[in-house]
């Protein structure tokens, strides 16, 4: 075989149990078929987390996984997924982050390193190049993720460890606790950080000392300045290094569907007091950027009077501003900023904690739950004394806390109603977009792998609201009109294809995919300039549909079926009625029947059918079938 | 004389300086190589480029005892072929701008008068160009940038 370059071609498996490791190696056909990162841990996963396993036992197993690109100067190639069965929806869970954990893994030799079993005692994993340590981790048991950071870096007495850590809500079994690298790079959605704190281990610091090796520098060199130039020069530039996606907030909400109050209504009347632009003018103080990026579009922001003075942070992003303002009726920019900020330091996930929270202030408005059952809390939109406190009760799942601990959907079912209000999709929390809005986003979080979210698909084509891309692209004028309901199950199926690929080699999908820099054909050239491996473009988007289709295959193991694949009834059956979203629902089924279509699924159950897993080269998951 | 400078409010840590350095020298791509390091306070969300500032006194220079480190062409240069990994040179160093890699002292070439960090820095962190003594280490501008923001670790 040729020299594959790129690639470390090497995964660090790591047995918790009986405090052992040993390498192995990542083949050819893996890299062709499955290109990287999220691709890698779906097949790993799929391959050896079988139906039935507890999230939460040892049998369970925590995959990181990073991409050819990463460890290079492929701008914005920075990211890894980490992958397990999520504790907090029982299926696929996943979640991706940013940073420089994921170079990291690529300079101590390493594509992919998984957790297996679970730890006789608290421990942090040291790994250095080829040697692995199992260190004591009990002076970091209830700390921080800030706190975890600092101890290993001054215990390690290397400022250059890269570390990823869960925080106290994970170690109390909070089911969305996240995985937290740089301190605020989040991978938190799907619970991993309770998966890994479930494994008796708080941290993963890796150091290496090697290096990446491209197959062909010059022309590597030859693109990436040419993909510099273009990110400078693109339209978004200004924007994204100003506002991150902060700038969202504004446009959501003039387009309507800004989720308010729980997604009671799709415009925030006080959006302008908690907007990416306020942030930006009064509170922001420098970008900050992951590893080897050329649009550094995050952010500090410092907080200098006030109540709040010398409160300060990186970020934040839309998702999290949203999530405590407009979603829960809060106009106190500061105030959000301090529940992020708390967020962080716990490791909890702020969408699934808006999710959840938001769930409850609308119980609590409609005269369905009471300041009894929460323990004196007034769960009043807008009250954020009340979410600051009850974001300590959740992770430490204490009182109310703990009732909201283990999602919303267990939380309607502990108290017995609410169950219509709970914005999810698969026990997963939605995102900051109402899909009256944006039917192809619907349609994507109906789908979704790892259950209700965007970043599987994340149509953003349908934004341009122009017929002649959606007639010249899909062959459907409507697929790129937002308020269309035709024509989308093509665009998703385009689009989760392509976010796949984008995933599995790990630069960044903001740039890469929401700027229209790294289509399939361009994809293909910048992976053989850098491995030496020719995927002709039209094995590049198979290779995303093997992805998605395995990642179904996995929930389709554990009973999941076309009937799983829901919206939350409000979307469905009531309009908004107010905003450039309002006076439409989201025709689902419309959209699923064309979605399998698409995909050679079954229509009926949902499911992959027996000639598109050999298609794509997964007969081995036929038996799987129900 | 023309030097790399540091406005460390700009530096947005992203590390490009290092895979561009060791890009540039090696082919590969590693940040034990390059002779740029980023110095990174995730607390704090601040960052400096560390890396030779061509000192006019260069007490590396003068503690080499192999005279490996010289001044030639308008940078200091290495000569790897006289350099014998003492490490003299990193404990002199005031702005730990040297390291050892492979038992050879890694220092800033300037990359022959068009230093790459510079050119490719995504914020223009980095300058070059005729500037005095740069003197200020990454603390001093990290205490300066707190006060500056109200930032307190």
């Amino acid at each position: 075989m040729a020299r594959v370059y790129g690639y470390t071609g090497s995964l660090l498996r790591v047995d918790l149990t009986d405090q052992a490791y040993r390498t192995e190696r990542i083949n050819e056909a893996e890299m062709r078929g499955y290109l990287g990162g999220r691709g890698f841990n779906a097949k790993r996963l799929y391959d050896e987390v079988g139906a039935g396993v507890d999230p939460l036992g040892p049998g369970n197993k925590l995959i990181f996984g990073t991409g050819p690109l990463v460890g290079t100067m492929f701008p914005t190639a920075s990211r890894f997924n980490v992958s397990a069965k999520s504790p907090h929806t029982g299926i696929f869970g996943d979640s991706n982050a940013g940073g420089h954990f994921a170079p990291e893994m690529k300079f101590a030799g390493y594509d992919q390193i998984v957790l297996e079993g679970r730890s006789p005692s608290l421990v942090y994993l040291y790994v250095k190049d080829d040697h692995v340590e199992f260190r004591d981790a009990s002076a970091m048991k209830g700390r921080t993720v800030f706190e975890a950071d600092g101890f290993m870096k001054g215990e390690l007495g290397d400022r250059r460890v890269q570390t990823v850590i869960c925080g106290p809500a994970a170690e109390k079994g909070v089911r969305y606790g996240g995985l937290f690298a740089n301190q605020v790079r989040a991978a938190s959605r799907t619970g991993m950080g309770t998966v890994m704190a479930s494994k008796n281990v708080k941290a993963l610091a890796v150091r290496g000392t090697g290096h990446v090796e491209v197959a062909e520098p010059e022309e590597f060199e030859r693109l990436v300045l040419k993909l510099e130039r273009e990110i400078r020069e693109h339209e978004q530039y200004s924007g994204r290094m100003r506002m991150g996606t902060t700038r969202i907030l504004m446009m959501a909400n003039e387009a309507g569907f800004l989720p308010t109050r729980n997604y009671m209504s799709g415009v925030y009347e006080h959006a302008s007091m908690v907007s990416g632009e306020r942030l930006a003018e009064e509170y922001n103080v420098k970008n900050r950027g992951c590893f080897a990026c050329t649009i550094p579009c995050s952010r500090v922001y410092s907080v200098r009077e006030g109540p709040h003075r010398g409160l300060h942070g990186e970020g934040p992003e839309y998702e999290a501003l949203g999530s405590f303002t407009s979603r829960i009726g809060n106009d106190d920019l500061e105030q959000a900023l301090k529940a992020i900020d708390l967020c962080n330091q716990l490791g909890l996930d702020v969408l699934s904690v808006a999710g959840c929270v938001g769930w409850a202030m609308e119980l609590y408005e409609a005269g369905q739950l009471t300041a009894e059952e929460t323990g004196g809390l007034e769960l009043t939109w807008g009250n954020t004394e009340a979410l600051l406190k009850l974001i300590q009760l959740i992770a430490e799942r204490e009182g109310f806390g703990d009732v909201l601990a283990d999602g919303s959907v267990e939380a309607a079912e502990r108290l017995g109603r609410g169950m219509d209000r709970t914005i999810q999709v698969k026990g997963m929390d939605l995102i900051m977009a109402d899909p009256r809005g944006l039917k192809g986003f619907g349609l994507g979080y109906a789908v979704a792998s790892r259950g209700g979210d965007h970043l599987r698909s994340e149509p953003f084509l349908e934004l341009s609201d122009d017929p002649e891309i959606g007639e010249r692209m899909f062959g459907v004028p409507e697929s790129t009109m937002r308020l269309a309901d035709r024509g989308k199950g093509r665009l998703v199926n385009y689009f989760e294809d392509w976010n796949a690929v984008i995933d599995s080699l790990e630069p960044c999908k903001n740039i890469m995919q929401n700027m229209m820099l790294l289509p399939f054909e361009r994809v293909s050239e910048v992976l053989e300039v850098a491995t030496g491996l020719r995927v002709t473009p039209e094995e590049m988007r198979e290779a995303g549909a093997r992805i998605v289709t395995l990642e179904r295959m996995f929930g389709v193991r554990e009973g999941l079926s076309r009937a799983d694949d829901s919206l939350p009834s409000r979307f469905r059956e009531s309009p908004l009625d107010e905003g450039a979203s309002s006076g439409t629902v989201v025709d689902l089924d419309l959209m699923l029947d064309e979605y399998y279509a698409e995909r050679g699924w079954d229509a009926a159950t949902g499911h992959p059918t027996p000639g598109t897993l050999q298609r794509l080269g997964l007969g081995f998951a036929v038996a799987d079938l129900p | 004389m023309k030097r790399i400078t540091v406005d460390a409010g700009k530096c947005a840590g992203c590390r490009q300086c290092e895979m561009v350095c060791s890009f540039h020298h090696t082919k590969r791509f590693s940040p034990e190589t390059s002779r740029v390091t980023v110095i990174k306070d995730d607390s704090l969300g601040l960052d400096y480029p560390l890396m030779c500032r061509q000192c006019s006194d260069c007490p590396p220079l003068k503690a080499c005892p192999t005279q490996a480190i010289n001044r030639e062409g308008g940078s200091i240069t290495v000569d790897w072929q006289a350099c014998i990994g003492c490490g003299a040179c990193v404990e002199e160093c005031r702005y730990d701008a040297v390291e050892l890699h492979d038992g050879k002292a890694l220092m800033c070439d300037l990359c022959g008068g068009d230093p790459q960090c510079v050119a490719r820095c995504p914020t223009g962190a980095l300058d070059y160009s005729e500037s005095p003594e740069f003197t200020e280490t990454p603390w001093d501008a990290f205490d300066r940038l707190k006060e500056e923001w109200g930032i307190h670790g």
